[in-house]
């Protein structure tokens, strides 16, 4: 039996410390800290999540100033060094179409990298045959080991049904 | 001598013909529905309008001649290389199993396997373009490694039936391999 061991842990900024502590004496640990691993909401997700809905937002009213305000009042605040509005329009089409191209070629590549029907891999491979075939420790629970296809194929299709 | 409604791993009926010649010889024939004269004439009507369409936008009449030695090369290209008619496997105890494919046009190959080096004949499961089938295939042994699979042999390729054919060839087959 093994006892879950969580404890949350603690920020920097001094967050409120919340999570369940349970002691264990079957975990032979230096330290007895984890990291608290459930997916619930937590005041740093939080923060972090925050930040980032700030962040994506100025960058879009930024993307968006950039793109439609003429060169020459950008020119006149002082902000000459930036680049062409060519690329307001290029970025996001060449990301789309880098996505649906990405898409056609991973099943393209899976479907190269599945080996054929008359091929070794689809019966066997380097590990399976490589595994030792006596058993030890009669009584105890055999070893976890590979079947060979022609014992499944005989339980399968030559074994009576019930 | 026996023909029950088989289909294909994409539905298409074919038939399978089980001979017993003897007690350790044995052969079946997976045989495939012919080309149907209905299909060959409505590609042909469908390459030859749009060849006529081209040549109406571009008048040439290049096109029209192109198109009609296009598709009558296609055409027997297709049954002499392409269109299998039937496929068979005669299994002939301790000697070896024979594999044969013919085909529209008349051609056959065949291929003859030793029973020295088949170790098995079994039905496995793969992944083919987007979905799984089960095959019947031949594993053969290296004589001087008889534990390990050395390669596989798929048979039935071009008719691909479904896994109620497989099992019939399969217990057949494995009454007289497992005798030698």
């Amino acid at each position: 039996m093994q006892f879950v061991v969580s404890f949350s842990f603690n920020s920097q900024s001094g967050s409120s410390f919340c999570g369940k502590r349970f002691t264990s004496d079957r975990i032979p640990h230096g330290t007895e800290i984890m990291v608290e691993n459930s997916p619930s909401p937590l005041p740093e997700r939080a923060i972090y999540g925050f930040v980032l809905f700030l962040g994506s937002q100025f960058g879009f009213f930024l993307y968006c100033m950039w793109a439609f305000i003429p060169e020459e009042w950008l020119h006149s605040i002082g902000l000459t060094y930036w680049p062409q509005k060519y690329w307001a329009l290029a970025v996001p089409i060449y990301l789309l179409v880098a996505l649906v191209i990405s898409l056609v070629l991973l099943f393209g590549v899976n479907m190269n990298n599945t080996a054929p029907l008359d091929s070794v891999d689809n019966i066997t491979d380097v590990y399976a045959q490589a595994q030792r075939t006596q058993d030890c420790h009669k009584g105890g629970i055999p070893r976890l080991k590979d079947v060979s296809i022609s014992e499944v194929n005989n339980m399968f299709y030559l074994s009576p049904k019930l | 001598m026996e023909d029950e409604a088989y289909t294909d791993i994409n539905g298409k009926a074919i038939s399978l013909d089980c001979q017993s010649h003897s007690s350790l010889c044995r052969e079946f024939t997976v045989s495939v529905p012919k080309v149907s004269i209905g299909k060959v004439m409505v590609n042909t009507c469908i390459v030859w309008l749009v060849a006529y369409g081209v040549f109406l936008l571009t008048e040439n009449t290049a096109v029209l001649s192109s198109a009609i030695f296009i598709t009558l090369v296609g055409m027997m290209l297709h049954i002499h290389f392409v269109k299998v008619d039937h496929e068979s496997l005669l299994v002939i105890g301790s000697l070896g199993i024979q594999l044969s494919s013919s085909y529209a046009s008349g051609r056959e190959t065949t291929t003859f396997i030793e029973m020295s080096k088949i170790k098995d004949i079994v039905i496995n499961e793969a992944i083919y373009m987007q979905q799984i089938i089960y095959y019947l295939c031949v594993l053969l042994k290296d004589p001087s490694e008889p534990n390990a699979v050395s390669s596989v042999v798929p048979l039935f390729q071009s008719s691909k039936p479904r896994l109620n054919c497989l099992v019939k060839v399969y217990k057949s087959c494995q009454e007289i391999i497992s005798k030698c």
